[in-house]
C-alpha cells in the first residue's frame, strides 16, 4: 500500500536530522583529528552530508512540513550517533563512520525505498538514489585511504561490533509525533 | 562554546588543533621560515606553508558548523561547501610538495589564522576575522603568487594557485553578503564586526615581528621587508567589496609601500 503523505514526511525529516548530526560530527572530528588525510577526508565529506541534508529539508517543504524540517529520530539511534561522536582517534572514527553508520543508514534508505511508491514519491526517490550514490563514494574514498595508509585500519574490533550491534537493534527510525510528544 | 586557550606574548588564542607529531607547531614568527626567494627549498616550503593554510581555512570553517548549530541553514550550507573547497585545496598542495620532494613536516608551521580567529565567540566575528580579512588578504597575495610561480617557470602550481583563488572568491562573496544581511537584520552585529576588527588589530600588532626577530633561516624579520602586494581588485570586486572599501585597501597598501620605501632609503643612508 506504500506511505502516506505524512508517513513520507515524517520519514525524510527523520532522514534530515540524522544528515545533519553526521555533518555536525565529522565538523567536530576535522580540528580535532591529528592525522592529516582523514582530517582532509572529513572535510570533504562534511559538503556530501550537508547536500544530503539540504535535498531532504527541501523535500520536506513538499511534504506539508516547514521547509528544512527535522524530527527526532528514535532515542536507540540518538545513542548510536552519540556514540559516534565520542568516537576517539582516527582509526575509530574512520570505522564508525563508514563500516557502520553510513552502512548502516544506507539499509534504512533502501528501506525507505522499497516501502514507498516508486511514481507517488518519485522526488524522494531520487533524492534517497543520489544519496546513496554519494555514499558508496564515500566508503570507497575511506577504503582508498586505510588501503595507503594502513595504521588508519582499526586494530580492535569489540568495540565496532558491539557499535554495529547497537545501530542494528533500532528497527524503526522515525518516532511517531505522538508518540515523542508522550 | 570556546575551547582551551593559551597566551602568546600575553594574547589570548585559541589552542592550536590537533596535529601529527611530524610537526613542529610554533607561534611567533622568528620561529618560522621565511621565503625571500624562489630556490627549490623556498618553493617547497611555500607549498607547506599553503598546505597548512588551507587546513586551517577547512578546520575554523568546520569549527564553526559544530560550534554554531542555529545558525541560517543556508549560511550552514555555505560553510560546508567551504570544507570541502579548502580539503581539495590543502590536497592540491601536499601533492605539489611532494612532486617537488617535500614532505609533511619539512617545515616549521604556526596556525595563526586559527588561533586567532577561534578566540572570537561569535560567527559573524569569525566569519568577519577568517573570510573578509585573511581570505581576502589571501585574495591579493595569490593574485601575486600566479605571477612568481609562472616566473619561476613552474606554469602547474601558476593553474593551480589560480583555480584556488577562484574559489576563495565565493568563500570571501558569502561572507560579505551574510555580515551585510545580519547587519540590516540586527545592528547589533555590525557593533560585534567592528569590535573583532579593532581587537584583531591590537592581536596583529602584539604578535608582528619585534626588533632583533630572526627566522629559522637566518632572515632578519623586522629591516627584511616584504616584497609588496598590490590590492586583487577584480577579485574584491567579485568577491562583493564595495567601491569604497576597495579604495581604502588600495590606498592602505600605497602608504604601506611608501613607508617601507622611505625605510630601506633611511637604511642605506645610515
Amino acid at each position: 500500500m506504500g506511505l502516506t503523505v505524512k508517513q513520507r514526511g515524517q520519514n525524510v525529516a527523520t532522514f534530515r536530522f540524522v544528515e545533519v548530526r553526521v555533518m555536525e560530527i565529522l565538523s567536530a572530528w576535522v580540528p580535532t583529528t591529528p592525522e592529516m588525510e582523514a582530517k582532509l577526508l572529513f572535510g570533504a565529506h562534511i559538503w556530501d552530508t550537508a547536500q544530503a541534508a539540504d535535498a531532504l529539508g527541501k523535500r520536506t517543504y513538499e511534504l506539508r512540513l516547514p521547509l528544512q524540517h527535522s524530527l527526532t529520530p528514535a532515542v536507540g539511534y540518538l545513542q548510536v550517533l552519540d556514540d559516534l561522536a565520542a568516537a576517539d582517534g582516527a582509526a575509530r572514527r574512520i570505522a564508525a563512520f563508514y563500516d557502520v553508520v553510513l552502512p548502516g543508514l544506507a539499509a534504512r534508505y533502501r528501506r525507505y525505498l522499497a516501502q514507498t511508491d516508486a511514481l507517488m514519491d518519485a522526488p524522494t526517490v531520487r533524492i534517497i538514489e543520489r544519496i546513496l550514490e554519494t555514499g558508496v563514494r564515500m566508503v570507497r574514498e575511506a577504503n582508498e585511504l586505510r588501503a595507503e595508509m594502513p595504521a588508519l585500519k582499526l586494530g580492535e574490533t569489540d568495540w565496532l561490533t558491539r557499535l554495529a550491534e547497537r545501530e542494528r537493534n533500532v528497527a524503526e527510525l522515525v518516532v511517531e509525533p505522538e508518540a515523542a510528544a508522550a | 562554546m570556546g575551547g582551551p586557550t593559551i597566551s602568546v606574548r600575553g594574547v589570548k588564542l585559541r589552542a592550536d588543533p590537533a596535529r601529527e607529531e611530524c610537526f613542529k607547531v610554533v607561534h611567533l614568527y622568528s620561529e618560522l621560515w621565511r621565503t625571500v626567494d624562489m630556490s627549490a627549498e623556498s618553493q617547497r616550503e611555500k607549498l607547506h606553508r599553503e598546505y597548512n593554510t588551507e587546513v586551517q581555512g577547512m578546520e575554523i570553517a568546520a569549527q564553526s558548523l559544530a560550534e554554531f548549530p542555529d545558525a541560517p541553514w543556508d549560511l550552514r550550507m555555505e560553510i560546508a561547501r567551504q570544507c570541502w573547497d579548502e580539503s581539495r585545496h590543502a590536497r592540491l598542495y601536499v601533492q605539489r610538495l611532494q612532486e617537488k620532494g617535500g614532505y609533511k613536516g619539512e617545515f616549521p608551521i604556526a596556525n595563526h589564522e586559527w588561533t586567532t580567529t577561534c578566540v572570537f565567540e561569535t560567527l559573524v566575528a569569525r566569519l568577519a576575522i577568517q573570510n573578509r580579512t585573511f581570505e581576502s588578504g589571501s585574495m591579493d597575495s595569490m593574485r601575486k603568487a600566479v605571477k612568481v610561480w609562472n616566473d619561476a617557470g613552474d606554469a602547474r602550481t601558476a593553474e593551480m594557485t589560480d583555480s584556488i583563488l577562484a574559489d576563495e572568491v565565493q568563500h570571501v562573496r558569502y561572507a560579505n553578503q551574510w555580515i551585510n544581511r545580519l547587519g540590516r537584520e540586527d545592528p547589533k552585529v555590525v557593533l560585534q564586526v567592528a569590535t573583532s576588527m579593532a581587537q584583531l588589530r591590537q592581536m596583529s600588532a602584539a604578535l608582528r615581528p619585534q626588533p632583533g626577530d630572526v627566522s629559522v633561516n637566518g632572515v632578519d624579520l623586522v629591516a627584511t621587508p616584504h616584497a609588496s602586494v598590490r590590492a586583487n581588485v577584480e577579485d574584491r570586486e567579485h568577491a562583493g567589496f564595495s567601491d569604497s572599501e576597495i579604495t581604502a585597501v588600495v590606498k592602505r597598501q600605497e602608504a604601506e609601500e611608501a613607508n617601507r620605501f622611505a625605510v630601506t632609503r633611511l637604511e642605506r643612508v645610515r
